[in-house]
């Protein structure tokens, strides 16, 4: 994917990106017809995938990009930063 | 889309669906079969049969079902016999482990994948990274 919308988070929640709200993060990118990705240290998760999400082992201070390609990504993009706000603050 | 979820202990499969509906949401159909029909803990092909039916006539286009260990799978074939051939048709048994599978599978269920796609995600359970890789 080039040139598509990317925004950089970090985790702050303590317990790092745990599954209630990684649920809550695929039912929200499921909305949205783009293919929205995390990508974490090298690697990327389908951001519809709750195994490839909690796969990652987003823990607090890991930092993560979500990327998101098709018609609605800067819609998508703007959802999941909202779906996230407790959970994640801007990289220093 | 419903799961079924089947254990030795009534107990435990009751806390799973508790879970599985605090991270999922309830719009999926769980249905649980855990203990016997006296209370006691094992597995009972009657009960899991009625389960089972529960979970088909949620309206559900498929069930997938969980299961723990050991007489948990011979209990469910001799409740998988009891269907007709079309209700089997739409019953898939997953070998995932029962925490993890259950909750994988609620979530993906949830965002309205199909059967295929909720097992999927459910046996990829077995190999979940729950340390992270240093």
């Amino acid at each position: 994917m080039t040139d598509v919308p990317e925004i950089r988070l970090v985790v702050i929640d303590p317990s790092g990106l745990h599954a209630r709200p990684a649920a809550r993060f695929v039912q929200a990118a499921s909305r949205f017809d783009c293919r929205i990705a995390i990508r974490h240290d090298g690697r990327e998760a389908d951001a519809k995938s709750l195994i490839a999400i909690l796969g990652l082992t987003l823990r607090p201070s890991s930092e993560i990009s979500l990327v998101a390609d098709g018609p609605d990504a800067d819609a998508a993009l703007a959802a999941l930063r909202t779906e996230l706000t407790p959970y994640v603050g801007s990289p220093s | 889309m419903s799961l079924v979820l089947i254990s030795h202990s009534r107990m435990l499969v009751d806390g799973l669906a508790e879970m599985v509906a605090q991270i999922a949401g309830d719009e999926v159909y769980v249905a649980t079969a855990g203990g016997t029909e006296d209370g006691r803990l094992g597995t009972s092909a009657p009960r899991i049969e009625v389960a089972l039916r529960e979970a088909l006539a949620s309206g559900s286009d498929g069930t997938l079902v969980l299961l723990d260990l050991g007489s948990a799978a011979l209990s469910l074939e001799l409740a998988l016999e009891a269907l007709d051939p079309a209700e089997r048709a739409r019953v898939r048994v997953s070998e995932a482990p029962l925490v993890e599978g259950a909750v994988l599978a609620t979530v993906q269920a949830s965002v309205g994948a199909s059967l295929d796609d909720v097992a999927s995600a459910a046996a990829g359970a077995a190999t979940l990274a729950k340390l992270p890789r240093d």
